[in-house]
């Protein structure tokens, strides 16, 4: 164990130590962030500033309106009432829209007969401007609304609590689940894992080639079993990644613990864990990881350059991508034979025993079981790929075929 | 009793016999050369000693028991291909090396800076290993196998590739440390070296031992039957009785005498006819008693 130790312990400084490393852990969050305070410096620029002109014959509508505007919650709207216009009034507009001082107006002209529509027209500064657009729609059509419910008898208190949005709570027996919520913490955790397998888990097959090529192995074979040296490399080579990524997630929490980005993102994007979930993500995460970096190690053991390695990298990530479909039917129903059965295959375990532990908690058995099932997986695949690696190596040159493989695990 | 133990040790790869029932014994504190050809199956039994693979038939004891890998911490293994880790500074390297052989990280390092003045790269200790020259990454190497100060040292091939004055400071090292009582074992396919540094030899063809046992011992059971005379005046000493067979090459000439002939009676004959400025009763080199023992078909 002592050595497995020291092997990983070089891989991890080797690598951390490189520039390579430093630029892109900084890189990135410096990106994000970046990215992050831009969205933020734009959004409350367009936001704050926007400023509109309503004009009507009718000064009812039209302050209405601009109550119905201002006090919208997304956006911030300043409104000018315009009532009655004069003859210059719309010549007045554009050159305001011109020299940037408004941002749109909107232009009520009376209906032609009673009992008809007075028919709108919004007049926007710039056609891009989207958002206010919808602003002033939505502003419209409940102001309308208002009007014809008054119109039609109803006192102002009943208006106000029939337009009263829904709130729709969801509950489930046991604990107050949001399945949605589930549901994208399984979509990122696939996602992460995709990303971070194919990122370091073909780091862990290229250095095993690299000690091929720089015959290390031999002078280490002297002292140490390949296993232990496969697991080490794996473990060293797999921590740089794992750090990386914690580097880059902790500067995504700090960012969207920020109130300015929080805000910004209106609270669709939040994923809300509780602690034994938390437990069970990194818990997942970092099994499911070390398990398809081994199979990465036993690619790096059969192929001699990275250009063999590129052909079989799909072998990588396809099992991953198959249970990942899996996971639809597995969230529909989580108890369900197929279910069971599916989560408790190490390679898809990762995903579909973590949807279903954050879905409704699976006996505790299922669990264990997954997990000793991973490890014992992970064992194995060392076992087997140092058994191809130490023959490998000692027999160089040409690539082996299946039949040879399966014969250098007899051989000891 | 031997330190290293072969009995009638088989190897069979594919299609081919690598090493077949070669058996031989290695002394403590004795320099053991393994000899042979390239290809002949020198890495291949080196290997199997130090467990890297296993033969297919026979047993291999080091120090009196069957092999082990407890007892790899007493070897010092230096492989035929070369490796470091290139973008490693040379004392990182040297400790991690020594660590994995069970050294704590300071002993290593007081280690590795003794050898490294002892074989003069002081300077490079601080370097990257690519920076260096292929024949120091070799000394680096060499140290790296010495770091645990084992009992016995396997060498493979531990000179190719060095100039004559580096090779000169590693064979020098290598008696140094047979002196101290530690056991030296290394393959060469080059004769010539390894006449003046081993105790004794194993003489290896096409996976088969040609010959084997103590360096005097064998170059006794070879006749000094030849000559070499370097002479000025009348060449007809060359006709002597004793002469079974001459080449002369103006002013020197090599003579094989007729068996249970010691010479002496031809230079008496000389010095009567010719000025003699050199005569010379020569050993059978190594290289001779291979050739003659495999009969010339040799493509070292």
């Amino acid at each position: 164990m002592h050595k497995v130790w020291l092997i990983a312990k070089r891989e991890y400084l080797e690598r951390v130590r490189t520039k390579a490393f430093l630029f892109s852990t900084i890189l990135i969050p410096v990106l994000m962030g970046g990215g992050i305070i831009f969205e933020v410096v734009t959004s409350t620029q367009s936001n704050s500033t926007s400023h509109i002109a309503v004009v009507s014959q009718d000064q009812r509508l039209a302050t209405d309106l601009q109550a119905e505007l201002e006090s919208s919650k997304d956006t911030q709207v300043f409104v000018d009432v315009i009532s009655p216009p004069a003859s210059g009034t719309r010549q007045e507009l554009n050159d305001e829209l011109a020299d940037k001082s408004l941002d749109g107006y909107l232009w009520v002209t009376p209906p032609s007969q009673a009992n008809a529509l007075p028919t709108f027209a919004y007049t926007p500064r710039s056609t891009h401007d989207k958002a206010l657009k919808a602003t002033v729609d939505s502003a419209l059509q409940t102001v309308l609304l208002h009007q014809r419910l008054t119109h039609e008898g109803m006192g102002a208190s009943d208006v106000a609590s029939l337009m009263q949005p829904l709130q729709v709570d969801t509950t489930q027996a046991g604990k107050a689940a949001d399945s949605t919520s589930s549901y994208v913490a399984t979509a990122i955790l696939f996602l992460l894992m995709y990303f971070v397998i194919m990122l370091y888990g073909m780091n862990v097959a290229r250095s095993i080639i690299e000690e091929k090529t720089s015959r290390v192995f031999e002078v280490l074979l002297a002292t140490i079993r390949p296993e232990e040296m496969m697991a080490g490399k794996m473990l060293g080579v797999g921590s740089v990644g794992l750090t990386q990524v914690g580097i880059w997630l902790a500067t995504a929490l700090l960012l969207t613990a920020t109130p300015v980005v929080s805000s910004m993102m209106g609270g669709a994007a939040h994923v809300s864990l509780s602690g034994t979930e938390l437990v069970f993500f990194v818990v997942y995460f970092i099994l499911g990881f070390l398990l398809y970096a081994s199979v990465a190690a036993a690619l790096g053991a059969m192929t001699n350059s990275e250009q063999e390695l590129q052909q079989l990298n799909m072998f990588l990530v396809m099992p991953l991508a198959a249970c990942f479909f899996a996971a639809g039917l597995v969230f529909s129903n989580p108890n369900s034979t197929f279910s069971v059965v599916m989560s408790l295959i190490p390679f898809c375990s990762p995903l579909l025993m973590y949807l279903r532990i954050s879905l409704q908690m699976p006996p505790v058995w299922q669990i264990g079981l997954s997990i000793a099932l991973m490890l014992a997986t992970i064992y194995a695949i060392i076992w087997v790929a140092s058994r191809i690696y130490r023959v490998g190596i000692l027999m160089y040159g040409k690539k082996p075929t299946l039949p040879e493989v399966l014969r250098w695990l007899r051989y000891s | 009793m031997p330190i290293v133990e072969l009995q009638k040790v088989r190897k069979v790869y594919d299609t081919k016999v690598a090493v077949n029932d070669i058996s031989f014994n290695i002394e403590p504190g004795t320099m053991f050369g393994l000899l042979g050809p390239n290809g002949s199956g020198k890495t291949s039994t080196i290997r199997m000693m130090i467990g890297m693979t296993v033969p297919d038939a026979g047993s291999i004891r080091l120090f009196g028991q069957p092999f082990t890998r407890k007892n790899l911490h007493r070897v010092g293994f230096l492989p035929e291909e070369r490796g470091l880790y290139k973008k490693m500074k040379v004392i990182d390297q040297l400790i991690f090396l020594g660590q994995l052989h069970g050294l704590d990280a300071a002993t290593a390092s007081k280690r590795a800076h003794g050898w490294c003045e002892r074989l003069g790269i002081t300077a490079s200790i601080g370097k990257k290993t690519e920076e260096l020259s292929k024949g120091m990454q070799q000394k680096i190497q060499f140290i790296s196998t010495l770091l645990h100060e084992p009992e016995l040292i396997i060498m493979d091939e531990p000179f190719s590739g060095l100039d004559p004055v580096n090779a000169t400071i590693l064979q020098d090292t290598l008696v140094d440390l047979r002196n101290e009582g530690r056991t030296v074992l290394f393959s060469t396919h080059r004769m010539d070296q390894i006449e003046k540094l081993c105790d004794a030899i194993s003489l290896i063809h096409n996976g088969n031992l040609v010959l084997s046992g103590g360096m005097r011992e064998i170059k006794a059971r070879y006749p000094n039957n030849r000559v070499k005379i370097a002479f000025e005046g009348d060449a007809s000493f060359l006709s002597h009785p004793s002469v079974e067979e001459a080449k002369n090459y103006q002013g020197h000439a090599e003579i094989k005498l007729r068996d249970g002939d010691n010479g002496q009676g031809l230079l008496a004959a000389a010095v009567g006819n010719a000025r003699i400025s050199r005569f010379e009763v020569i050993e059978p080199t190594l290289e001779e008693i291979f050739i003659e023992k495999v009969g010339g078909n040799v493509d070292a």
